[in-house]
Order: structure tokens, then sequence, then C-alpha cells
């Protein structure tokens, strides 16, 4: 579509309704549509080929007026990518390769037949799956903020106003007071969705009514809202999800936010390494505004607000909010202290209200929906759904939104499809870095943000590691320890002397040094850091350490007392040795040696020289026999 | 008004004031890194940090930045507290072993060997220099680099700042002496001298310019303060405790109705770098009268104590009439004070250094006055040694200087190495004589000072009736000698201003 083409402005709620309605009536909800989802992730699985692979097959066959071809956003199911989910009836094809897009259009297409061997198995069961809904890793989930992910063209304002998108802004400008609608998302008890939890409600009224700066521009006072994309955690991509596949959500959550705030200017921070977010959201924006539906005079109100889109240069401590803003100004981005609240004193030392992605684009469906309805979802102190992303040594990777206070055994097993292969579960790790690593006891530990808080982890932004028996949890600290030292600003003493030290203990510990009092002053150091540091960054940095003692303290003491690392992972304390019984003498593994530490008779087992050994497992994952060992 | 508790004592302070500022008022000391009194506070060292106990809850927060909204009971030393600090410093010695101050701190908070393994850095990296150039210098000469453990401040690029004006803030303000000026910028620094120690010794902005001004106030150069170069800094008006500092004062011209006018403009010394032979200017082993005057007072850069290149002089060689009786340069009248000025200074040499040899080249000694002959007598008793002749060049072996004269009573040339050589400088009229001479519409006599008019029955009176002359500007004298001219001159000026009618006598 393009962005320059002129469209009828919206001066009402009437208007909006009639251009819903005009444009549903123009879809016909049986006319067959191919959705191919171009998130990231399927995009790095070269899902733009499939596209246009589908899109040649329905010219030759002259279809292409009877069916639409539809990119979306990220399904989430992005382990099994490229996906592609058929409509209407909603068949689900999984890791679809353009060279399938001819049988797909044939059969399934034009002759409404299911092509078996694209359909998703389940592994519990060993049962294919045809529908989409019924996928498990689907199934188990409460999608409210992904819901319309799959179903519209994020680049399409029409695709979201067609599922209802702006409603909510117009129900706002239109029949609530700022008040009201601040007091709605107050009682709905939305917390803030980037890692603090904090109220949003109570952030909105702190800001609103905040005195600001009266002196500053024409006497008003001027508030800012931020939008918090500058997702950093490793291997979390939710708000990189809804800022690709469906940035008018987010969007509309700012604009109702300014109304409730009486802020005239929002930024939205997102990292630069997500091209697809910021060219999608800044599409977004243009149509917004062509709409009337940003800028002056918003939907034939008086009020007026525009967004910025800000690049930030992928600094991890830029997801801080002072430090966001301080980066926003154009200064280096670190952080300062806090005492005085961002709601008083925040962008440029005016009321500032920065959320995160995720909470933003919760908004709407509060105020379409009503407090009520998102106050049943979820526990005592937490509401509504949170969008996990789940990663690791688990089925089925990808983007899971459930309601707050479902297990962690529902999200990991039920929706997760368990861990593959025959091994054990050991940990799952939540809230990104600075978050704790979780034992399998706590598997039935209901996920919201005061119980993760209370086991030593948090909720964080919504990173979720699963890790199995072959993960050593000195190792996962020390890997955790290390991006944090990367990514500390080094403002402040104890986060960036305090976080090094206790690297170089588990270092130590790795390698086998460890001394009995290296456990004392790491958890010494820990307690300084979270007492100590400026920012939240330098607070929590201990959380995968402390967590770790915590819950795996014998695997610290394996490798400080009896130099073993009973997951046989940390390189100094293991040996590689070949079973005798399982070699079959083939000679696989000699090749790949770069040490030439391996040697035998043809048929005979084979042996490896520990002293040449270099440990980079090279022979164990040639070996078809599973001869190879750790010990 | 909020009232606080601090370690159980009360005070009561404006909202938002900081927790160290109200401990400050109760003398309660906590220790800082990174706070500097005029710059914004940056919370970074993280050593200030104290308990706050507020409806219970307690807290760990930064005394330099944390604002007073509530009251609040505060613990500048709690069991909590002193842990986290001891870690500080025991990071921040790990990081940094050989500094003073660390090794302070880690003693006084019983910090022993840190625990971790030891790096080579003098850098605390608590901002100070950062923030003095941003903040009150107004340059950013220098800032930080890189991010967390790569940390560091640096010129831009790593190379010597362009924009950096060599005022040294940044080295001053160090804690550490990790930063110094060189490695910021190849600009030379410029030490302001103290014009009343003859530049011997530096000052800063705000001085006072000798010891008996009158008002005895500090001024500030306006030449070199920053604020007046920038308009930033304004240190001195946070460090002040009586709020006395005034950007705002001006010079002001004054016009006045008078009677009569009594000059008394002074003279200038000779410039002794007219005569380069004598290597003035360039050896620092060679100074003037004047610059001895301050090397040896007792109020003066040294105390009094006469040294040169930071060791006492054995050999002192004084030059009489440096630009005195001098065809060559212009000058062919006598000084007058000369001769007894160097018998004054080479008697201070022989008193505060008894085993120093002086030598006082001389044409004539010219001691004229009322006991002056016989002070020249005695000085010469004392073991100063007095040649006739003239020096013809000076020039420098080792870090000594080499006298070549003639002496003129032997007749033979003659070579002297000298710790010091003082030269008698001559009187010259001022150099702005011939402005003011325009101004008055005066006459100046051939030498240029202001002429009488007439030498022997007018000696204080000018050629215009009314203004009269005193002291030096008339003609080189002494002090009896100006004091005497200066109250018959005064004298003269009551005589015409009886004559006058009372009301042009103004108040002044």
């Amino acid at each position: 579509m393009c962005p320059m083409e002129r469209v009828q402005r919206i001066h009402g709620p009437a208007d909006l309704k009639r251009l819903q309605e005009t444009l549903v009536q123009g879809r016909d909800p049986n006319k067959p549509c191919i959705t191919v989802c171009a998130g990231t992730g399927c995009l790095a699985h070269g899902c733009q080929h499939l596209v246009s692979a589908f899109r040649e097959e329905l010219t030759r066959h002259g279809l292409t007026d009877q069916v639409d071809v539809r990119t979306t956003g990220c399904h989430g199911f992005c382990e099994r990518g490229p996906v592609v989910v058929i409509y209407p009836q909603g068949i689900f094809y999984e890791r679809m390769q353009p060279q399938d897009a001819a049988e797909v259009v044939e059969r399934t297409v034009i002759n409404h037949e299911i092509t078996e061997r694209l359909l998703y198995t389940n592994p519990a069961t060993g049962e294919k799956v045809v529908y989409e809904r019924d996928v498990p890793f689907y199934k188990n989930q409460t999608r409210l903020i992904l819901a319309n992910n799959g179903l519209i063209d994020p680049t399409s304002i029409e695709d979201y106003i067609a599922v209802g998108g702006y409603s909510a802004l117009l129900k706002a400008l239109y029949t609530m007071q700022p008040d009201e609608v601040i007091e709605v998302v107050k009682r709905s008890g939305l917390r803030g969705r980037g890692g603090g939890g904090f109220p949003t409600g109570r952030k909105w009224e702190s800001c609103r009514q905040a005195p600001g700066d009266p002196s500053a521009g024409s006497g008003q006072a001027i508030r800012y809202v931020i939008c918090n994309a500058d997702e950093g955690d490793p291997g979390a991509y939710m708000d990189r999800s809804v800022m690709e596949g469906n940035p008018h959500s987010v969007l509309e959550g700012m604009i109702i936010g300014a109304f409730a705030l009486d802020s005239h200017e929002g930024y939205i921070y997102v990292r630069h390494e997500y091209p697809l977010a910021v060219e999608n959201t800044g599409i977004a924006i243009e149509r917004a505004r062509a709409y009337g539906l940003l800028g002056e005079n918003i939907a034939g109100t008086d009020f007026s607000f525009d967004v910025r889109i800000t690049r930030g240069g992928g600094a991890f401590v830029c997801g801080e909010s002072s430090a966001l803003m301080r980066s926003l100004e154009g200064d280096v981005g670190e952080p300062r202290s806090k005492y005085v609240h961002a709601t008083e004193k925040g962008l440029w030392d005016m009321p500032t209200v920065l959320n995160n992605v995720e909470t933003w684009a919760n908004v709407p469906l509060i105020i379409n929906r009503g407090w009520e309805w998102y106050a049943g979802i979820g526990t005592e102190g937490s509401k509504g759904t949170k969008i996990f992303s789940l990663v690791g040594r688990v089925n089925n990777t990808g983007l899971v939104e459930v309601p707050m206070g479902i297990t962690l055994r529902k999200i990991i097993y039920d929706i997760g499809g368990g861990i593959p292969g025959d091994k054990q579960f050991k940990a799952v790790q939540t809230g990104g870095p600075s978050g704790g690593c979780l034992p399998e006891s706590l598997l039935d530990l209901l996920v919201d943000f005061d119980e993760l808080t209370k086991v030593g982890s948090m909720m964080g932004s919504g990173g979720m590691i699963v890790m199995d028996e072959t993960t050593c949890m000195v190792d996962v600290a020390r890997y955790f320890l290390n991006f944090l030292r990367e990514e500390s600003c080094g403002k402040c003493v104890p986060c960036r002397e305090g976080i090094e030290r206790s690297l170089e203990i588990l270092n130590r510990i790795c390698a086998g040094e460890g001394t009995a009092e290296d456990i004392s002053l790491l958890e010494e150091l820990a307690d300084f850091l979270r007492g100590f540091s400026l920012c939240a960054l330098g607070q929590t940095a201990p959380n995968p350490v402390l967590s770790t003692l915590r819950y795996f303290r014998e695997e610290y003491e394996a490798h400080i007392f009896d130099k073993k690392c009973p997951a046989g992972v940390c390189r100094a304390l293991i040996e590689y040795y070949i079973d005798p019984q399982a070699c079959t003498g083939c000679g696989a593994c000699i090749r790949p040696c770069p040490q030439e530490a391996i040697s035998g008779e043809k048929k005979q087992p084979h042996t490896i020289n520990v002293e040449l050994c270099i440990k980079c497992g090279a022979c164990r994952d040639v070996c078809r026999f599973d001869a190879v060992l750790v010990r | 008004m909020i009232r606080v508790v601090i370690d159980g004592r009360e005070v009561v302070v404006e909202q938002d004031t900081t927790i160290l500022e109200a401990a400050e008022k109760l003398s309660i000391p906590i220790p800082t890194l990174c706070y500097h009194k005029a710059l914004e506070p940056y919370a970074v060292c993280r050593l200030c940090t104290v308990e706050v106990v507020h409806r219970g809850r307690s807290r760990l927060v930064t005394a330099c930045n944390y604002p007073i909204r509530e009251e609040i009971e505060v613990f500048t030393a709690s069991e909590k507290v002193l842990k986290g600090r001891r870690m500080i410093v025991e990071l921040l010695l790990a990081r940094c072993p050989e500094v003073p101050l660390l090794q302070r701190l880690a003693a006084e908070l019983g910090v022993e060997k840190p625990r971790f393994p030891l790096k080579e850095e003098n850098c605390i990296l608590c901002g100070l220099c950062v923030r003095v150039c941003q903040e009150l210098v107004g340059v950013s000469a220098v800032s930080f680099v890189g991010r967390g453990v790569e940390r560091e401040v640096a010129t831009p690029f790593f190379k010597l700042s362009e924009d950096c004006i060599a005022c040294g803030a940044c080295a001053f303000v160090c804690p550490t002496g990790a930063i110094k000026l060189e490695d910021v910028t190849d600009k030379e620094p410029r030490p302001l001298p103290l014009e009343f120690d003859m530049g011997l010794k530096g000052r800063g902005n705000i001085y006072t310019p000798f010891p008996q001004a009158v008002p005895n106030v500090p001024v500030i150069d306006r030449q070199h303060c920053l604020y007046f170069l920038t308009g930033h800094c304004r240190t001195c008006q946070h460090f002040c405790p009586a709020h006395a500092i005034n950007y705002d004062q001006e010079d002001e011209i004054v016009e006045l109705d008078v009677g009569t006018i009594v000059l008394a403009t002074g003279y200038d010394q000779f410039d002794a770098h007219i005569k380069p032979e004598l290597g003035y200017g360039k050896y620092p082993n060679v100074i003037t009268g004047l610059e001895f005057e301050r090397l040896s007072s007792a109020s003066g850069p040294t105390r009094g104590v006469i040294s040169i290149n930071g060791k006492q002089p054995k050999e002192v060689v004084f030059i009489q009439c440096v630009g005195s009786r001098d065809q060559t340069v212009g000058h062919e009248y006598c000084s007058r004070v000369c001769c007894m000025y160097t018998a004054k200074q080479a008697h201070l040499v022989k008193d505060r250094i008894h085993d120093a040899n002086v030598t006082v080249f001389y044409m004539d000694v010219r001691a004229f006055g009322k006991g002056f002959e016989e002070f020249y007598d005695r000085v010469r008793r004392e073991g100063v040694m007095y040649r006739r002749g003239s020096v013809s060049e000076i020039y420098k072996r080792g870090d000594r200087v080499v006298v070549r004269a003639e002496d003129t009573l032997l007749g033979e040339p003659l070579e002297m190495e000298a710790d010091l050589v003082v030269l008698a400088t001559g009187v010259v009229p001022r150099a702005d004589v011939e402005d003011v001479a325009g101004l008055l519409s005066l006459e100046r006599s051939a030498e240029g000072f202001f002429a009488e008019a007439h030498p022997k029955m007018r000696p204080v009176d000018t050629t215009r009736d009314g203004i009269y002359l005193a002291g030096c500007c008339q003609g080189p004298r002494d002090i009896p000698d100006t004091v005497a001219q200066a109250k018959a001159a005064a004298s003269s000026a009551i005589v015409v201003l009886r004559q006058l009618s009372d009301q042009l006598i103004s108040d002044q």
C-alpha cells in the first residue's frame, strides 16, 4: 500500500465505524487467504521467497483475484518457520519452502486437500495437527496482545481498523475524561511490562499531577510519553514482534496515554538492530497521521499529539528509563538517580511517562473491554497476560502469551512441548540477564511479578530460557555476568568494579581454581551490588549468581572442592573419553581432531590422548554411536 | 521546612535540601569521592551512601543527591552502610593500589589488603575533571570514553585537545593526580604572576594585590576569571561562606571639580631586557634589584629566604648603573637611588648568608645623603667587595653565570662565576608620561620626566598654575627626598586653595 495515498480523515467515532464496516464488507470471510508470517524469524528462514512463490503459483492458475496472499507479523512459533496459515479453514503449515508452494496452491487452496507432510506433528503424541487453533503451542495460550499478529498486515492500517483498531482511542476521546482513562487503567491493575512491574495507572496519575515547569514554553506544563522498545535481553524478542507485527496497537495505546496525560509529544525509542520494527512503526505513524488519528486535532477533537521514532545504538543499559531519556536527549545513555521520578522530572526535566511496548499495547484492550474484564485475568497482584519469549532446551521455542498466574510447568511442558531428546529439565531462567534460575521444584510456581521476585528471580521483560541437564549452572551465571559486564555503562563503582570482580571469581571457579572463600566473597559482592548500585542494572546483576547459589549450590561446591563440572561443560574440569563398549572403531572421530589426539586400530575401540586433547568436542559431534563421553 | 533526624540529631531544612547538606549543618561528616560543592551531584562513587528510614522502611540512598522531601531518619554510619563503604574502598584500592587517598580511606574504614587481584590504575573515574570542564569551564575538552570496564577519561579521539584552554582545572580537582594537563593539551599553561612579588610567585584569579592594599580585600582578575571569559564557573560563590563574591562591580570614572592637582605618578623601572648582554630574562640567575627586594623580604614569595634555582647563592654579584648614566640606552642621568639600595641589598646578603662572597661593580659610589657614606663604609667593612668597573657580558656556565668585566682601577679584564647577579636597574619616566603631560599641558625635561617651573626657585611647581609635582615623576629621588618634596607640593597646593574661594573645595 502506498503510504502517500490520500484517504479520508476520520472525524469521529461514526467515521471510524463506517470505515471499519466498509473494510469488513469488502472482505469476504470465506475468500481464501494465504497468510505468511513475515516476522524477523521467518524472514531469516526465507519467507519472502515463499511469498513470491505463492504469488507466481496463483498467477499461473489465474487465481490472483480469488485468493489473497498476506504477509503478517510474527506468529510466535518461530521454531517452525516459515509459518503459513491458510484461511478460511485455518490450516497450519510449518517449515514451508518455496518449492512447496505449487503443491499447496494446487491441493489445499484449489482442491481443499491437506498436505500431510507440511503439518505440525505433536511430539508428545506423534499425531499430525491440521488447524492452527489445535496446535498445542497455540491452544494453551491466551493471546490478547499477539491476537492480531497473524491476522493483519502490519503495514496496513486498514487491516488494523478492520479488526476493531482505534476504536478504543475514539472511545477515550469522545466518551471519557482524561482522569477517567487514568482511573480505568489504574483499576485494571495493569503493571509495567518492561521489568519493574510498576502499576501503570499510578505512574500516569503522578505524572498528571506533577506541576512540571510552567515557565517552559507557553506557560503550559509539557509532558512527554515514551515507548521503550529498547529490548535488550539476550534471546528475548517480544517487543520486537509486537512492533513488527502490530505497531498500531502500540501507537493507539500511546495516543490514549497522551490524551490521559495531556501530552502532545511522544517518542518511540527503538533499537537500531530492529530495522523491520523501525520500518513498520514508521509506516504506522505515517498512516495514522493520514487518517487524522495522529498529529493535529486527532479524530476531529482539539487534542493534538505526535510521535517520533528515535533509534538507539543498542546499549543494553539504554533500556533503563533514565539512561534511555539521556540517550533521547542526545546525551550519553547513562542512568542517573531516580529519587525524583521521571513522572516529575524526566525527559528534558519535564514530567514524563515511559512505558514498555507491551504495556502500551495493553491499553487499547483495557479501554475497549473495560477494567473489570482485564482485572479478571491473572492473579491478585498481577493482571492480564504476559508474553514470554520461550527459548533454550525446549521443543517449541517461540513467543508465548499466557495469563498471569499460569505455572511454569504449563508454559514449558504444555506450550513448550517439554525438553527435546531424552534429557532432564534442570532450570528455567526468567527475567533476562538480571533474572534468576529456578529449579524443577519451583515448576509449579504461579508466574506473576511478585511470586517470581519472592523466589529470587523476576518477571523482567519476559525472557524465559529453559535449560536441561547438559547446562552447567556456574557457567550460566558466568555467561550472564559476562553479558552484564559488557553492558554495564561503568558510571558507578559497584556495577563497574563489582560485576567484573564477581565474574573474575566465577571464571576462577569454572577453571577449577575456586576456593572455599570464593562463595562467601561472591555473596558479599552480590549483597553489595544490590544495595549500592546506581541503577537497576547493577542492583539486579547479582540475581544470576544468587539464584544459582540458592538452588544449585552443590554445583558450585563440586567445581570448587571436587574439581568437577557435573554437567560436563567447564573445559578445565572435564575429560573426553571413548567408551570401548560403544566404539565400533569406525575412525570417524580421528579426522576432525585438530590435535591428532585420537588413535586406534580399525574396528578396534579408539582412545583419546588426554594430554593432547583440547576438549573441543569435534569427536563427540561426529560420533554416530554416542561413544565419545565426558567425565 | 522539614525536620530530619541524622544519627540521632535533629535538623530542620528546606525542602529538597540533600542529606549531605543537612549533615553538613550538623557537622556530621559523610565521606565522598565524586562530590564537589560547585558541581551537580553525580552519585557514582556511592561512598556517601547512607541508610534512610521512612515510615519504618529502610533504604540505602546516596546522601549527595537525595532530596529531603519528608520527615526521614538518616543513619550515616550504620553497619550496613559501613560494610558497603568498605567494599567500595576495597574495590577501588584493588583498582588503584598506589593512590594515597584510597590508602588513607582504607585505613580509616579498616580495609586491609584487597581480596581481588590488583590493577595498576590511578584514575577512580569519579568524573570530577570531566564535569569541571563541562559544567564550570564550559569547554568539555575531556570526557568519558568507552563503556563499563573500558571506561576512561580521554580527549576526543585520544588526540591532544584543541579546545582545551589549559586552565588546569581538571588537574586541580583530580583527587588522585591521575589527570595531567600535558595529557590533555600541548598548550602551555599560563600561570598568573603575582605582580607585587615581581612575578616570582604565582597567584590565583582571586587575590589580594599586595599586603598593604587599601581596602585590604581580595579582587577578581577579570582578564583571566573563567566567569568573565566564558560565563561559566562561579565556583567561588559556592565556597565563600560570607557570600561576598560580587561579579557585578564595575570600574567607575569619577569626575571631580578640583582647585589644584598634585602629580605623584611615580616612575618605571628600567627594562633590563634592553641590555641583552647582561642576560636578564635569559638566565634565571640574573634578576633586578626590585626582584631581589621581594626575594629578601620576609613577606615575599620565599619568606625572606634568598634562594635562586632552589639553592642558596654563594657568589653574588651586584651591577650598578644598569640603565643609568648610560648614553647607549638614552639615559644620561644618574638614578640616585641605586647606589644605596645596592649597598643595602649587599648588606642583606651578607647578613643572611654569612659565607657568601658579594661583589659590587660600580662606576662611582654616590653616597650623598645623611648617614649614607657611613653605611657604605659599614657594608665594605662587612666584606662586600666593591670593584670599579663595567660589565661587558654575562653568559652561562653550568647552572651558574660568568660575569665578564673590566676592573677600571687595575685596568685589566676579569671573569668571575656567580650564582646570583642583581642588576641595579635605574629609574625611568613612566610609559604613559607623554599622555599625562598632554592631558595637563605640562612640559617635560630632557630626560622625559615632568619639568618643574624653575630648577632652583620653583622645584615643585609646574609651568601651569595650580599643578604641582611630587616624587619620581619629576626626576629620580629617594624616599626622604620624595617625602620632603611631597610635603612641599601639598603646602603649595594649600596656599592656592586658600586663595581661592572655599566653594571650589569639593566634599572629596
